[in-house]
């Protein structure tokens, strides 16, 4: 699992790619292979139910589960759908290259994912723990006191030295133009509060980086473990 | 006799945001707000964990405290 990578990767994406992209379908498909199943792997309560995968990251990342949400087929196949169904190509590429870094930045941790689905076979470089299995808590306790956070921590550095990307000039020049969903959105919105918009992934990014390593490291003092793998006070999943 | 003058320098530059190195004053009084909106944010958030979980709930709090909230302010004054 990443967590605030997956909010930071398309503001640096966007900025340097050779292609066109438009931001919204880039974050929409940075964030769209944990949209439907995050949730089951961590488990939510309902009335007295808990409901939560047996076998998190095998439903998270494996087959059978939803693991080819992960993989570099599911962002052709869903790009060519937005493609088709707004009839806007740089939606559906967007949507593709946003989906491509999720499934190539979640190899990093010890599970990986099964980039060429159908193959089966997980790609993975083993550099933090995953440990979704343990809990929403433990997740985030064990993902900020590994490499994890300092894949996160460098594409949070990256976005403060391209600060020119986060500025207005650059939202009206760049991306307003690139997306006609900003002018419609702009029918009813003013653009002073869709840039807010736009900055927000960043914010959030950003914001919930410091304040889980703070929760971590200063409320409840979890060991910092900086190796390949780690932290190895929790339990690791592996494929 | 004198000598010539030193030429004037241009009065105007014309420089794209690509070009721009160092933020300007407006570029850091933004920042500014930011900064401080998320001092609350992570504040609540160490509190209130629940809080950090949601990037729906991040995007309302920026519309509400970077946009909705000064531009309140400006109006009152």
């Amino acid at each position: 699992v990443s967590w605030a990578a997956h909010d930071l990767e398309p503001y640096a994406i966007q900025r340097h790619s050779v292609l066109k992209l438009a931001f919204v379908p880039l974050l929409l498909g940075s964030y769209s292979p944990d949209m439907m199943s995050k949730w089951f792997v961590y488990g939510i309560h309902i009335g007295g139910w808990e409901l939560k995968a047996r076998d998190p990251a095998q439903f998270h990342r494996g087959w059978p589960g939803l693991g080819f949400t992960h993989s570099l087929l599911w962002g052709v196949v869903i790009g060519l759908l937005l493609w088709k169904g707004t009839g806007s190509k740089i939606w559906g590429i967007s949507f593709l290259v946003g989906q491509w870094a999720h499934a190539l930045t979640d190899t990093g941790d010890t599970v990986g994912t099964m980039l060429f689905f159908p193959w089966t076979y997980h790609f993975h470089l083993g550099a933090w723990a995953y440990a979704g299995q343990t809990g929403r808590f433990t997740d985030a306790a064990a993902y900020f006191s590994g490499l994890g956070a300092i894949w996160d921590l460098m594409f949070l550095a990256y976005g403060l030295y391209s600060w020119r990307a986060l500025t207005g000039r650059y939202f009206d020049e760049e991306i307003f133009p690139a997306d006609r969903s900003w002018s419609f959105a702009n029918r009813w919105i003013p653009q002073a509060a869709l840039l807010a918009a736009y900055r927000a992934a960043f914010f959030y990014g950003s914001s919930r980086w410091i304040a889980w390593t703070i929760w971590a490291h200063v409320v409840h003092h979890f060991p910092y473990d900086l190796t390949w793998g780690g932290p190895h006070w929790v339990h690791a999943a592996h494929p | 006799v004198w000598a010539a003058s030193a030429g004037r320098g241009p009065n105007l530059r014309v420089r794209g945001v690509k070009g721009r190195r160092v933020p300007t004053r407006r570029d850091l009084a933004i920042f500014g707000g930011y900064v401080l909106a998320a001092a609350v944010y992570i504040t609540v958030g160490v509190t209130t964990v629940d809080f950090l979980l949601s990037f729906w709930t991040a995007l309302a709090y920026v519309l509400v405290a970077v946009w909705l909230v000064p531009l309140t302010v400006s109006k009152i004054l």
